[in-house]
């Protein structure tokens, strides 16, 4: 049972930062590798002001805040400065690489005897004690419902329109007389806040921030949004956000499950393999050739 | 685990005894232990050896009566989170971590399932969080620090090199265990009359250069324990070797890979410490939280004859009595 719990945990922390992938890669067609300096920007961000004694709760809409920077960096780098989106993402990812350092003070930040999110004198008083091993879950999931039903409210907006039409059909963005480049900007400040909120959890969760944890963040994003968009293509009254999310759930209850049956050296090499079958069998590929062809 | 194996074993020895009519009844206890070394790195490797050792000499042996679950994180933050978490539905006996970020991992997974944890090459367990100011472990978790003995080290290098005046320390920014060493070094070099010159790097690739830069500089150098820089440790050495500079180490493996000479630590003996205080919170002797941290009691000296014959260094004849080892070959890196 615990065994589930975690997987499901972990994937809707991960979910978070999936679904601020699915922003980038597949509604504006951006491959951001800002992502893996992101994620571990939202955790600095937690870590510093947790050890300040700022109120864990705070700390979600800040680090939020604090990726969407980042986010508005990558775009500005692109749009303004004309630089190929791949290149923009590396540059800010290692940027932030320092910005995270200066940020936490320190390359380990432990939180063991600090409030967070999910361990406080609140929570306690809430949850009965029988259920004290859920709460961390019941919080986990609050966040990510409350993140997709938002993202999902936006997207449905004029702003969230034009968000949309900027991948699909630059043309009628320029139509409507919209700077597509600003656009752009909004959604990589948008899709770089949800990864830095995740970071952010995640950091809360484990207890402990560690410099390197952004490492192969952008993997695990796309991964989930792959999983999640290939396997529930046919659905139709699934929407994309939710699909993101089940995604990032499978994607680390496959690593979870191949873990226990393999040694963890090998782990990277069968994290490719997964996302090459999940790629093979979905239509994803097919499209991918087309447009090269 | 531990009670059903128990339980059947006493349930086998009772019917053993019933048909056989004996009286004395003999049931040995079962462990299963879970181990989480952060990456995979010499030193941290004879760390573990040394551990199940430790274990073995106060009767705890692998195959017998102790079943390991070893994982490796492959230096990755996720993976750690992943295994602590397996480990704790699994429900072991005891959790080892090896490295810090392991050992706050599993710490953190640990807490919820009330399974003690035991750690080793946690340079600083005070700034890890796992023990309070007075060394009193946090919680349920306590084990060995391998701190480095930096003011012998300063001696010794002394000793050894009565002109030098900069000592150049190459080092990870990303490893906390690193900053925490550096800042004693600079505390304490004004005491032997050296200053500290240091070079901060990413990753690997970062080396060469940050080496050369180093070199240039100083009239020595010293390594920590950094992962990334100990793994490129034959880089540096050949590029030092070329300019006449010696690399003291800060453990026995480095020495036998070409460095000059180490005031150190033997990875082996804190892991069979390590393992000893296992066995006392496995038995049920102590709480792991009734055990304060225990760093190596004594450093030995390790010096390389042959690295001194080619850099032209005459290594002082009693050092060389008073050594642990003396290796008179340098080994090739694996």
């Amino acid at each position: 049972m615990d065994f589930f719990i975690t997987i499901i945990e972990q994937g809707l922390i991960y979910g978070i930062l999936a679904l601020g992938v699915y922003i980038t890669y597949k509604i504006l067609d951006f491959p951001d590798l800002t992502t893996d300096g992101s994620f571990p920007l939202g955790a600095a961000v937690t870590a510093a002001l947790i050890t300040r004694g700022v109120n864990p709760y705070l700390t979600l809409p800040i680090a939020f805040v604090a990726g969407a920077l980042a986010g508005v960096c990558t775009g500005l780098i692109h749009v303004k400065g004309r630089v190929r989106d791949l290149l923009s993402g590396i540059i800010m990812m290692t940027a932030l690489w320092t910005i995270n350092l200066r940020i936490a003070g320190t390359s380990n930040v432990p939180l063991f005897s600090k409030e967070t999110i999910f361990k406080n004198n609140f929570l306690a008083g809430l949850f009965p004690d029988a259920m004290g091993s859920y709460s961390t879950l019941i919080v986990i999931v609050i966040l990510a419902l409350l993140t997709k039903v938002v993202l999902d409210f936006y997207m449905k907006s004029k702003s969230g329109f034009l968000l949309r039409a900027v991948g699909d059909n630059e043309k009628l963005v320029t139509a409507l007389a919209k700077d597509q480049g600003n656009v752009k900007i909004l959604g990589l400040a948008i899709a770089n806040g949800l990864v830095a909120l995740s970071g952010c959890i995640f950091c809360q969760e484990e207890r402990v921030f560690e410099i390197s944890m952004g490492t192969g963040a952008v993997v695990i994003g796309l991964a989930s949004v792959i999983i999640g968009t290939s396997l529930f293509r046919n659905l139709t009254f699934m929407k994309a956000t939710t699909s993101v999310v089940i995604g990032s759930v499978l994607y680390k209850a496959c690593t979870a499950v191949a873990m226990k049956n393999f040694e963890p050296q090998d782990m990277k090499l069968i994290t490719a393999v997964l996302f090459l079958i999940v790629l093979l069998i979905s239509m994803e590929r097919k499209k991918k050739v087309k447009i090269n062809a | 685990m531990k009670t059903k194996t128990t339980a059947k074993v006493l349930g086998a020895a009772l019917l053993t005894m019933a048909l056989a009519g004996t009286t004395t009844v003999y049931a040995e206890e079962q462990y299963t232990i879970g181990i989480e070394q952060f990456a995979e790195h010499g030193s941290l490797d004879n760390c573990r050896e040394g551990f199940l050792e430790g274990l073995k000499e106060e009767g705890i042996e692998e195959g017998k009566n102790l079943t390991v679950d070893y994982k490796n994180a492959a230096a990755d933050m996720g993976t750690c989170g992943q295994i602590s978490d397996s480990f704790a539905s699994d429900k072991v006996d005891l959790m080892v971590g090896i490295a810090t970020p392991s050992a706050q991992s599993l710490y953190n997974a640990a807490m919820d399932a009330e399974i003690p944890v035991i750690y080793t090459a946690v340079t600083d367990p005070v700034a890890a969080e796992l023990a309070d100011e007075e060394g009193n472990p946090v919680g349920e978790i306590t084990g060995t620090s391998d701190k480095l003995p930096v003011k012998q080290q300063l001696e010794m290098i002394r000793q050894m090199l009565p002109e030098a005046e900069t000592i150049g320390i190459m080092y990870t920014t990303s490893e906390a265990n690193s900053e925490s060493a550096i800042k004693e070094y600079e505390a304490l070099a004004g005491d032997y009359d050296f200053k500290i010159e240091t070079a901060g790097i990413t990753t690997t690739a970062d080396i060469p250069l940050a080496a050369q830069t180093l070199i240039e500089k100083v009239d020595c150098m010293t390594n920590l324990t950094d992962n990334t820089v100990v793994s490129s440790l034959p880089t540096i050495l050949e590029m030092a070797n070329e300019a006449g500079i010696p690399v003291f180490g800060s453990e026995i493996e480095q020495v036998k890979l070409g460095c000059l000479a180490a005031e150190g630590l033997d990875y082996i003996e804190l892991g069979k410490q390590t393992g000893k205080m296992a066995a006392q919170v496995l038995k049920g002797e102590k709480k792991a939280s009734e055990l304060f941290f225990e760093t190596i009691e004594e450093a030995a000296l390790y010096v390389n004859t042959a690295a001194a014959e080619n850099l032209g260094i005459e290594i002082p004849e009693e050092m060389t009595a008073s050594a642990a080892e003396v290796f008179e070959e340098i080994t090739e890196a694996e």
